[in-house]
C-alpha cells in the first residue's frame, strides 16, 4: 500500500485553491450585499415583521344632565379578539378560548363571523370578560395564536332614562365613510363614530386622541414584550358635555310615553334648553354600544313602530287647532276681526257644497276669538279665515317657525311644509283648489305639516312674546330667533286667551292646570284627524312661576284628544316641576 | 506506545485545531444566545452541542491515531458496511419525512450518510492511488464515478439530496488530483448543465456557447465533438417536453426532492427570514442576544441550517467574513497537505475531505444568503446537530493523520 508517490504539479494546487478561494469570494460579496449594501431595506423588513401597533380607543367624553347627574358613561370592559391573517389554527383556538373562558365554541364562531371585517383587524369574539377568565386565558396565552385582549371603554348609560333619539349611538366606520373624509382625519376602518344624536353632532368634542401601542410579537403572532424605543402612546380622553336634559324629568316622561307613540319636549323658553326629549318608542340606548351585530340590527330596522325614527325632529304632523294661534295673530294684526267680533256656531258650517264640521257636534253658541281659542272652536276660524290671503298666512306661519327650520344642536331635523299659492298650484293645479282649503288650514289641517320641534319653539315664542332662542341640547345659542313683529297688544291678547284655555272651566285646556298657587299657565289643545287612524293629541303649553319659566309640547300619535290625552300628561309635567314635592334642584 | 501517540499527535498539523476552536466558539456562543434568550432550559442546542463535543474528540484523536495501514487495508469493507447502513433507515421509522436516521436504543439517532461521505472518498483515494490509471482514457473515469454513485442513489432516495451533492462532489477534485482530463470531467458533469439550464432561454444559450468553446478547445474527433454536443443540446430541448407529460403530483414530488423545504404558501418564507436577519444585522450586528428575527423566532432551524442568519444578524457581517477567511484558509491548508503528502493515498483523501467541507460551506451560506434553494446542509462545527460534528471532527481526525509529513 501507499506506494504510488504523491507526484502532484503545484498548479494542481493552485487551481484548487484559486476554486475555494474565489467561491469564499462569492459568499462574502453576497453577504456584504445583504448585510452593507441593503441594510436599510432588510432594517425596516424586520422592524414590520416584530412591531405591531395598536391603537388604544380614547374613553369618549361623558354626557351629564343639567344638574351634573351623568347620563353616559365609559365602562371598561375587557374583549377577546382575533386577527384572522394571524391564526394559525382556528378551530385550536377556539377550543383553548371555550376552555379558558367557558363560552362555548358555537358562540364564538358566531361572534367572529357577525364582526368580521377584514383578516388585518381584530374581530371581536367576546365580550365583558371578567379578570379570572382573562387571568386563565393569560395562562393559555403560548397555545394561542393571533389572540389579543383589550380594554374596551364601553358606553354605559343612565338606567332612569333612555334618551336614546338625543344621545344617539356609535357605530363603526367602514370603507365608503373614510373615503368621504378629509384626508386629515384619523380616523381608521372599524373605529366607532357618533352616528346620531350628540354623539354624532358633538363628535369631536367627545372624541378624544387615540393612543397608541407598540408591542413585538413573534413568528407566530404571540406578544412577546414591549419594543425598547416605543413608547406607547396614552389615548387622550375626549372632553364632556353638559347638556340642558333634567333627568328626573326626561324620566317622568318616558314613563308618561310607555306603550305610546309621540313626542315631549319641555324646554326653557328664555335660553331654549331643552329639559326633556321625548320620541316613543325608541329603543335601548345600550343596543349599540360597542359593536352592532347585524342580526341586532336587523329586528331594529324591521320594526314597524319605527322606533330608530327620531320623531321629535324628524316626524311631521298636522298640527291641528294648536295651530289657531297663527291664525289669531294674523287676524288680529290684520285687522281682520276685533276682538268683539263673533260668530255662531252650530257645530257645522256650510261652505258652498261642503259642510265643515266644529269638533264639538253640538256647537259652542256665539263666539268671539278669545272663546275661539279657548273651547277651540272651528267654526269661527272657518269663517274668518275667508278674508285671509293664503300668502300672508304662509308668512305669518313661518314667523312662528312652522316649517322653519329651528336649528337645534342635533344632526338631523325636517323641515315640514307650509302651503302657499304656488304650492297649493303646484299640488292641485292653479284652479284646482279653492277657499274650502283655506277653511281646513284655518284649523292646522289639511296641507301643512310640521315636527313637533318646531312645535315647541312656537310654543316658546308664544310664551315669550317672541323673545326666545333657539332650542338647544347642549350649547346656547347667542342669536336669538327672529321675533315676528307683531303689536305688544296682540301678544297680550294671545297670551290671555291661552291661559284662559286652561282657568276657564270650559277651556280645552283646563286638565293641565295642577292648580299650583303662583304658577300661570298659558296653552293651547290640538287634536289632528290624520289618515292613519285617531286624531293625534297635541297639547302645546307654557308655565311661570317666580320668573321660572316652561315650555311643553305634547304630541300623543293617534292618541284621540289633546285636552283629555294630552294635557293631563303635562299637568304631571307641571305639577313635578313647581309642585311642593318636586326636588328639583334650582335651574341654570 | 504512549510515547508513540504523542509523537503522532505532535507531528500532526496543529495548527488546523486552531482555527477549528475559533470556529467552535463562533458556534457555541451563538447556541448559547440562542438557548439563553429564548429560556430554553437544558437539554437544549448548546448543551447538547456541548455533549457530543466529548465522543466527538475521542473520536477524532482515534482517527489522528489509528494507523494509515489499516485503514487503507479496510476501506473496501467499510464501504460495504456503509451501503448497507445508508440503506438501513428505509427499514426503520420515517423521521419528518425522511429515512436518514438510524434508532439504535440511543437518546439520539445516527445518521449513516454523515459517515458515508467520507468512507467514500477514503474509498476513492484508494483506488485511486492503487491502479496506475491511464487517466487520458475517459473510460478511466466511470469506476470511481460509479463508487460514490451507489451510497449517492440510495441517499437521494432517502430523500436527502443535500448529502447526496455532498458525497457526488469530492470525486471530481480527486479525479483532477490523479491527473483526469479536465474535458473528461466536463462531459460527465455536462448533462446536468444541460438540463438545469433548459429552463431558461438565456441560460441555455450561455451553456450551448460555453460547450462549444470547451469542445473546440479540446480538439475532439469530430464525429465525437459533434455528436456530444447536439446530444446535449438535444437533452436539454427534450427535457421540458418530458418535464411537461409528468403530472403536476409528479413534477410536485420532483420539486420537493429538489427543494425540500418547499414553502406551501409559497413564499420562500424561510429565505425571506434568513436573508431579513442577515441584511438587517448590518456590518457590526444587532449585538450579542439582540436578534429580534433570531429570538422572535421568525428564523426557522437557527440552530443548524441558518445559524449563519443568526451569526449575521447579531454580530453583522465583520464576523461573517472572518468566520469565511477561517474557512478559506481551512479548506486551503488541507489541500496544501495533500499537495505535500508523502502518499498519493493520503493526498487524494485530504483533496476529497477539503471538498467535503467546502460543499457544505457554499451550500449553508449560498442558502442563508438566498443564492440557492433550501438545502438542509450544516455548516461544520458552527451548525448544531451530533451526528455531523462526530463525523466532522473524525474528518478534521483523519486530516491529522494523513496530513503528517513523516512516512508511516
Amino acid at each position: 500500500m501507499l506506494r504510488s508517490t504523491n507526484t502532484v504539479s503545484k498548479s494542481k494546487f493552485w487551481i484548487l485553491s484559486g476554486f475555494v478561494i474565489f467561491i469564499h469570494i462569492i459568499l462574502a460579496y453576497r453577504f456584504f450585499q445583504l448585510q452593507v449594501l441593503d441594510h436599510d431595506e432588510y432594517s425596516r423588513r424586520a422592524e414590520n415583521n416584530r412591531i405591531r401597533a395598536t391603537s388604544i380607543p380614547a374613553p369618549r367624553g361623558l354626557i351629564l344632565d343639567r344638574h351634573g347627574e351623568i347620563i353616559v358613561d365609559n365602562y371598561p370592559t375587557y374583549i377577546v379578539s382575533a386577527i384572522g391573517s394571524e391564526i394559525v389554527n382556528k378551530e385550536k383556538n377556539y377550543k383553548v378560548i371555550s376552555a379558558a373562558t367557558g363560552i362555548d365554541t358555537a358562540t364564538l364562531k358566531k361572534n367572529y363571523k357577525n364582526y368580521y371585517r377584514n383578516r388585518f383587524l381584530p374581530t371581536r369574539l367576546a365580550k365583558d370578560l371578567t379578570i379570572g377568565q382573562l387571568s386563565r386565558l393569560e395562562e393559555a396565552k403560548d397555545e394561542l395564536t393571533g389572540i389579543i385582549y383589550s380594554q374596551f371603554p364601553e358606553r354605559i348609560f343612565n338606567p332612569k332614562i333612555r334618551a336614546s333619539h338625543v344621545l344617539g349611538y356609535l357605530k363603526e366606520i367602514d370603507q365608503s365613510m373614510i373615503d368621504g373624509m378629509d384626508e386629515n382625519s384619523d380616523y381608521q376602518y372599524g373605529d366607532l363614530i357618533g352616528w346620531s344624536g350628540l354623539e354624532r353632532q358633538y363628535e369631536s368634542r367627545l372624541r378624544g386622541d387615540k393612543g397608541v401601542t407598540y408591542y413585538q410579537v413573534d413568528a407566530f403572532g404571540r406578544e412577546a414584550g414591549n419594543v425598547e424605543g416605543h413608547g406607547n402612546i396614552l389615548p387622550n380622553p375626549g372632553n364632556d358635555i353638559h347638556t340642558t336634559l333634567d333627568v328626573s324629568l326626561q324620566a317622568l316622561l318616558e314613563s308618561e310615553f310607555k306603550n305610546k307613540k309621540g313626542t315631549a319636549i319641555v324646554s326653557n323658553p328664555r335660553t331654549g334648553g331643552i329639559l326633556a326629549y321625548v320620541s316613543a318608542p325608541d329603543y335601548k340606548p345600550d343596543l349599540f354600544t360597542g359593536l352592532i351585530s347585524n342580526q341586532d340590527w336587523k329586528t331594529v330596522i324591521a320594526d314597524t313602530n319605527r322606533p330608530l325614527l327620531n320623531r321629535v325632529t324628524n316626524g311631521t304632523y298636522p298640527p291641528g287647532s294648536i295651530y289657531k294661534m297663527v291664525v289669531g295673530v294674523e287676524l288680529l294684526e290684520k285687522r281682520l276681526v276685533t276682538t268683539d267680533w263673533s260668530v255662531f256656531c252650530t257645530g257645522a258650517y256650510e261652505f258652498y257644497d261642503r259642510t265643515f264640521r266644529c269638533w264639538d257636534e253640538n256647537g259652542h253658541g256665539k263666539i268671539n276669538l278669545e272663546q275661539a281659542i279657548v273651547q277651540s272652536c272651528d267654526v269661527y276660524f272657518y269663517q274668518a279665515i275667508q278674508n285671509v290671503d293664503i300668502n300672508d298666512l304662509a308668512v305669518r306661519s313661518k314667523q312662528f317657525l312652522h316649517g322653519a327650520q329651528t336649528y337645534i344642536d342635533l344632526p338631523t331635523e325636517m323641515k315640514g311644509r307650509v302651503p302657499d299659492r304656488q304650492f297649493m298650484n303646484k299640488l292641485h293645479g292653479r284652479y284646482g283648489w279653492s277657499k274650502g282649503a283655506m277653511l281646513n288650514l284655518s284649523i292646522g289641517q289639511g296641507e301643512i305639516l310640521v315636527t313637533p320641534l318646531q312645535m315647541a319653539a312656537y310654543t316658546n315664542l308664544l310664551a315669550t312674546r317672541g323673545k326666545t332662542y333657539p332650542l338647544h341640547l347642549v350649547q346656547k345659542q347667542d342669536i336669538m330667533i327672529n321675533a315676528p313683529s307683531i303689536q305688544i297688544r296682540t301678544w297680550a291678547l294671545i297670551q290671555d286667551y291661552m291661559e284662559l284655555t286652561i282657568t276657564q272651566s270650559n277651556g280645552t285646556g283646563r286638565r293641565s292646570n295642577p292648580k299650583i298657587p303662583g304658577l300661570r299657565i298659558g296653552g293651547k289643545t290640538g287634536t289632528a284627524e290624520n289618515p292613519h287612524g285617531e286624531p293625534h293629541a297635541w297639547f302645546i303649553a307654557y308655565g311661570e312661576k317666580d320668573d321660572d319659566m316652561i315650555s311643553i309640547t305634547i304630541m300623543i300619535e293617534n292618541g284621540g284628544s289633546g285636552g283629555e290625552v294630552a294635557a293631563p300628561m303635562a299637568r304631571k309635567v307641571f305639577q313635578h316641576y313647581y309642585g311642593p314635592k318636586s326636588t328639583k334642584l334650582v335651574s341654570k | 506506545m504512549i510515547a508513540e501517540f504523542w509523537y503522532k499527535i505532535k507531528t500532526s498539523p496543529l495548527s488546523l485545531l486552531f482555527v477549528i476552536g475559533l470556529l467552535l466558539s463562533l458556534g457555541l456562543g451563538t447556541l448559547y444566545s440562542i438557548a439563553q434568550v429564548q429560556l430554553q432550559a437544558p437539554p437544549n442546542a448548546f448543551s447538547k452541542q456541548v455533549i457530543f463535543l466529548i465522543p466527538a474528540t475521542i473520536l477524532m484523536i482515534f482517527m489522528t491515531l489509528v494507523s494509515k495501514r489499516l485503514v487503507h487495508k479496510y476501506v473496501y469493507l467499510g464501504y460495504g458496511f456503509i451501503v448497507l447502513a445508508v440503506f438501513l433507515p428505509f427499514f426503520g421509522q420515517k423521521v419528518a419525512g425522511t429515512y436518514r436516521w438510524i434508532n439504535l436504543g440511543l437518546p439520539f439517532g445516527l445518521q449513516p450518510s454523515e459517515i458515508a461521505k467520507w468512507v467514500i472518498v477514503i474509498t476513492l483515494a484508494r483506488y485511486l492511488s492503487d491502479h496506475n490509471l491511464q487517466m487520458n482514457n475517459f473510460a478511466s473515469n466511470l469506476v470511481p464515478f460509479a463508487i460514490a454513485l451507489i451510497p449517492t442513489f440510495i441517499v437521494l432516495n432517502q430523500p436527502d439530496l443535500g448529502t447526496a451533492f455532498v458525497m457526488m462532489t469530492p470525486v471530481i477534485p480527486m479525479l483532477f488530483w490523479v491527473g483526469a482530463r479536465p474535458y473528461h470531467l466536463f462531459l460527465i458533469v455536462a448533462p446536468l448543465f444541460s438540463i438545469l439550464a433548459a429552463s431558461n432561454v438565456l441560460a441555455f444559450s450561455i451553456w450551448a456557447a460555453i460547450m462549444a468553446i470547451v469542445l473546440y478547445m479540446a480538439k475532439p474527433q469530430l464525429w465525437h465533438g459533434v455528436a456530444i454536443y447536439f446530444g446535449n443540446i438535444f437533452l436539454g430541448l427534450i427535457f421540458p417536453l418530458l418535464w411537461d407529460t409528468l403530472r403536476p403530483f409528479q413534477q410536485k414530488r420532483v420539486l420537493t426532492l429538489i427543494n425540500p423545504e418547499l414553502d406551501p404558501l409559497g413564499a420562500g418564507y424561510q429565505i425571506i427570514q434568513s436573508k431579513t436577519a442577515l441584511g438587517s444585522g448590518g456590518l457590526f450586528g444587532k449585538g450579542w442576544g439582540q436578534g429580534t428575527q433570531t429570538h422572535l423566532k421568525f428564523l426557522p432551524v437557527q440552530e443548524s441550517d441558518f445559524i449563519v442568519s443568526v451569526i449575521g444578524e447579531e454580530f453583522g457581517f465583520a464576523m461573517l467574513f472572518i468566520m469565511l477567511v477561517l474557512f478559506s484558509w481551512l479548506i486551503v491548508k488541507m489541500i496544501k497537505l495533500g499537495l505535500n503528502a508523502s502518499d498519493r493515498f493520503s493526498g487524494l483523501i485530504l483533496i476529497g475531505i477539503s471538498t467535503i467541507f467546502l460543499a457544505h460551506v457554499f451550500v449553508n451560506c449560498a442558502m442563508s444568503a438566498g443564492m440557492i434553494p433550501v438545502k438542509g446542509l450544516p455548516l461544520p462545527f458552527v451548525s448544531y446537530g451530533g451526528s455531523f460534528l462526530l463525523s466532522s471532527f473524525m474528518m478534521i481526525g483523519l486530516v491529522l493523520n494523513f496530513g503528517r509529513e513523516e512516512l508511516d
